[in-house]
């Protein structure tokens, strides 16, 4: 709880330091802001405390999410510091509507009543449709805040109504209490009901991008300023599956037949059109966009196999992607930056002449997101695979694991362009704490592989 | 605890590599580390009891980080072992570019391919398996020829795609075994999977096996990336990685899924034979040399192959030995054709000609590798051929018949590629010949010697995978029905 009022503050007094026209104390302020709600949230490890109510539950669960989106955002802002050099007006505002929807992610982490669900994912999204637009002479990052708006807040809308129906039929807006009220009619729900919790499905598969829900996110991840694209790709994912595992582990378990169905249907389609239309990018960032589309089906997977250790395996799974997507986007900005904006694939071109070790690094982050031994990246498809086949579901784990093949594919056209031979990076700027970020990263990616962890949550 | 040191001496001299600028001190270094590497290994032969080591590592997965070897694998080590010092030395008179990282490259693929023989469970073996295709496509993808990305992503997906299924294989049988899940190879072998599962785990487990060793119709990866391929690259592809496969397939299949091997047997031999034929005739027809030993490599292996599932004494005894054999073949003629690239500039056979009279001693050096290539007796080649032979015979005498026809189309398509570099007048856009220079001779009269030495008196070999191929036809025999007897 004191997490989330030191972060609600921090956003504030981040907001009047912008007053001062100072950019360079932003970053700084903002990531000890973060370090000390890091360690606020950690320091509850294991109280389990509920609020106003028992409506949001700081347990395990919802800490160890935390503490992974909070890192992630401090990578981030790390990554601002060069970030905003070039940018004149309004830095603050962007730092503290990502301290503010970093809020709404705690919410969604730990709500136990739908209301607060809702709550969180609001708080979430209006910051990030402002922050989509960021580049206000960018045509395309205007469309990508438009577009985010519109079907952002028709999602809602769903979602809402989804509540709505199911608060009719269980006159009750308390996931334990619906559990209960679900486990009356021992799998034959009433259709409002039924309705209802689909509709609820739909408005949190919205936010992270399942199929066939997914037609925002390539635009929007396109349009956006990379930052920003990137604490979408990271936290706003993050705080996305918390929420959904939250909301079936704590009020739909065991699923109604329908809704898993509908589940696993989104769950093949995720795996199917991220992979495949990931073949055909020629984007990077369009690239990473569709290729978390096919993450999220691995996610679901291990989701929807419902085991004790499946909240572990997502976190692992999570952070990893993370931790892994970061630094990738750091690489596309500099490289696009050395290439006159050109943001295609072959801007990665010549990359290993003129770094080499960058290019080291840039195969191990793929490596890692592509699910190749060492890095921890195959660790998690591993421990996905071992749930989804511990549960029976042969077929659609070697249907995943063909596309596991298809998206070593896509990552490895890219690891082939970085080592083409071209001449067109001379002017590659990489600032010392890019560099850093890169190398951390990269070393945690592969020791996280070799020291793989779960945690009882 | 010599195994841990046999598998990070590469690794860690891998790494110092990377910080050296030298040239030639590399090159000095990573030879002495892999002479080291092979001495240790080779004294594994007479460790006895066998030295394993073994430490926690993934507690809630059940995976330990253990390492061990019985026999196989300690033919494979030894191979490994043996094989490097020559891979690392082809490298040495010569100009390089980036030669710190290609042969930290180099001892890179050594570590993990000796992770791969010496690990105990199923998650260890595949993380090996598939770190020894990353440096590996990174010597081919900086290294090779031209056409090179395209032909190195290629081998990458492809090989790729089969190791992920061997992935799914080795979760399923993570969660069959009892109690607190496990990989434990020793485990998996006390399984008793019911036959109908064995019948389609079998394909599973095999396709990755199959890809790498390449048995027909998988093999469509191989020639245009042994062309592409820098020598060194693909001395290892040819020499180890192939081994690799049939490694895999002997430590997978045979004690995990019995059933499943008997069921397949026929099918993969049939397939085998197809292949031996099929390579061997295409061989016939190649222009280029290294597509020519491409394929021809690709015919021993697939009688490898058929000699692995014939699932008796002969067979498996000559399977191993033949491992040996022709890795060290294999070797040296992939020396033999750099050689003849570097003095002649082309790998054109039509072009070629007439080189012995500038060059004897490479001609006469030649003809030594091509007849251990074509099981000359008195060649190591001859051995491991034989006694495949008389094992395919004792299931079926067309097996037999097929399996010898290798035999003779391999001297065939070998002598006349032989004829037609070495013999015949001497084509006029050839320039001056120079003959073999010292280091030359340095690298091939060993591998020579070998080839003969093991031709002469394999019985080493024997004993030393006495053990294993008898623990192994013990596995099989109630199954296999129809199986000789062993000699007393």
């Amino acid at each position: 709880m004191s997490a989330i009022i030191v972060t609600t503050v921090l956003g504030i007094i981040i907001l009047y330091l912008g007053l001062t026209k100072n950019k360079t104390i932003l970053a700084p302020a903002a990531i000890a802001g973060l370090l000390v709600t890091l360690f606020l949230s950690a320091k509850e490890w294991g109280s389990g405390i509920g609020y106003y109510h028992n409506m949001v539950i700081f347990d395990n669960f919802s800490i160890a999410f935390n503490v992974s989106m909070i890192t992630i955002t401090i990578l981030i802002f790390l990554f601002g510091i060069d970030y905003y050099k070039r940018m004149e007006f309004h830095v603050a505002e962007q730092y503290s509507l990502m301290i503010f929807a970093l809020v709404g992610a705690f919410l969604m982490t730990s709500f136990s009543n739908l209301i607060m669900l809702f709550l969180g994912i609001e708080i979430l999204s209006i910051p990030l449709y402002v922050l989509a637009g960021g580049k206000k002479f960018s045509f395309k990052s205007n469309e990508a805040s438009f577009k985010y708006f519109m079907l952002g807040s028709f999602a809602t809308a769903v979602f809402l109504f989804g509540i709505a129906l199911v608060y009719g039929a269980s006159a009750t807006f308390y996931l334990p209490e619906i559990k209960t009220y679900i486990a009356q009619f021992h799998g034959d729900l009433p259709p409002m009901l039924l309705v209802g919790l689909l509709f609820i499905v739909i408005g949190v598969s919205f936010k992270v991008a399942v199929a066939p829900f997914h037609f925002w996110s390539p635009d929007v991840y396109e349009g956006s300023p990379t930052l920003v694209t990137a604490f979408m790709a990271t936290v706003v994912k993050t705080a996305g599956f918390a929420a959904f595992y939250r909301l079936l582990g704590m009020g739909l378990l065991p699923l109604p037949v329908p809704l898993e169905k509908a589940l696993w249907v989104m769950t093949g389609l995720s795996l199917l059109i991220g992979n495949l239309v990931a073949l055909r990018q020629g984007n990077f960032k369009r690239l990473l966009a569709y290729s978390s589309i096919a993450h999220t089906g691995f996610i679901m997977l291990a989701m929807l196999s419902q085991h004790s250790t499946s909240a572990s395996v997502i976190l692992y799974y999570t952070f990893v992607y993370s931790l892994a997507t970061v630094p990738l986007f750091i690489i596309f900005i500099l490289v696009k930056r050395a290439s006159n904006g050109l943001d295609q694939l072959s801007a990665f071109q010549g990359l290993y002449k003129k770094a080499p070790w960058l290019a080291v690094f840039m195969t191990i982050l793929l490596m890692s997101m592509a699910g190749i031994p060492p890095t921890a990246g195959f660790m998690a498809k591993y421990q996905v695979f071992v749930l989804s086949i511990s549960q029976g579901f042969l077929a659609i784990s070697i249907f995943a694991i063909l596309m596991a093949v298809v998206g070593i594919y896509y990552y490895f056209n890219v690891v082939r362009e970085v080592f083409t031979d071209r001449d067109h990076l001379q002017d590659l700027v990489i600032t010392r704490i890019n560099a850093g970020l890169i190398i951390v990263c990269g070393i945690a990616v592969v020791a996280m592989g070799i020291f793989a962890w779960n945690l009882p949550i | 605890m010599i195994v841990l040191i046999i598998l990070l001496i590469p690794f860690i001299t891998g790494l110092l590599l990377l910080l050296v600028r030298n040239a030639v001190a590399v090159k000095r270094a990573a030879l002495a580390s892999s002479v080291v590497n092979f001495l240790l290994t080779f004294s594994l032969v007479f460790t006895v009891p066998v030295s394993g080591y073994t430490a926690n590592w993934i507690n809630f997965l059940g995976v330990e980080f253990a390492l061990g070897y019985d026999g196989i694998s300690l033919v494979m080590l030894l191979l490994t072992g043996l094989l490097f010092p020559f891979i690392i030395m082809t490298g040495m008179k010569r100009d390089q570019p980036q030669v710190s990282l290609l042969y930290a490259l180099i001892l890179f693929t050594q570590a993990a391919l000796i992770g791969v023989f010496l690990a105990q469970n199923a998650f260890l073996f595949y993380v090996f398996w598939e770190l020894t295709l990353i440096p590996l496509y990174f010597i081919l993808l900086l290294w090779g020829g031209e056409c090179r990305r395209n032909v190195t992503f290629k081998f990458f997906i492809y090989t790729l795609t089969g190791s992920l299924f061997l992935l799914f294989g080795i979760i399923f049988l993570y969660h069959l075994t009892p109690g607190m899940h496990t990989t434990d190879f020793s485990v998996f072998s006390k399984l008793n999977i019911p036959a109908g599962t064995q019948v389609w785990l079998f394909w599973v487990l095999f396709i990755a096996f199959a890809i790498k060793m390449p048995v027909f119709p998988f093999h469509t990866w191989q020639p245009s990336t042994y062309t592409i391929a820098p020598t060194q690259g693909v001395m290892i592809l040819a020499g180890v990685m192939t081994k690799m496969g049939i490694y895999g397939a002997l430590r997978f299949l045979f004690p995990i899924i019995p059933l499943g091997v008997v069921y397949w047997q026929n099918t993969v031999i049939i397939l085998s034979l197809i292949g031996v034929i099929y390579a061997s005739v295409i061989a016939f027809r190649q222009t280029n040399i290294i597509r020519l030993i491409a394929f021809s490599s690709m015919a021993h292996i697939s009688l490898m192959v058929a000699a692995m599932f014939v699932l008796n004494y002969y067979a498996l005894q000559g399977l191993l030995f033949q491992v040996l054999s022709h890795g060290v073949t294999i070797v040296a003629l992939f020396y033999i054709v750099m050689l003849i690239e570097e003095k002649t500039a082309t790998l054109q056979l039509p072009q070629m000609g007439g080189i012995k009279l500038q060059a004897p001693n490479m001609a006469i050096l030649f003809l030594m590798v091509v007849l251990g290539s074509v099981a000359l007796p008195l060649t190591a080649g001859f051995v491991g051929e034989f006694l495949i032979i008389t094992g395919l015979f004792h299931q079926s005498i067309w097996f037999a018949l097929f399996g010898g026809i290798t035999m003779i189309l391999g001297a065939i398509y070998m002598l006349y590629a032989y004829q037609r570099v070495m013999l015949g007048d001497k084509k006029p856009a050839l320039g001056t010949i120079t003959d073999l220079s010292r280091h030359d001779y340095f690298l091939l009269i060993p591998l020579i010697t070998i080839i003969f030495g093991l031709g002469i008196y394999p019985q080493p070999v024997f004993d030393l995978v006495e053990a294993s191929v008898k623990s192994m036809q013990d596995l099989l025999l109630p199954l296999a029905g129809s199986l000789p007897a062993l000699p007393q």
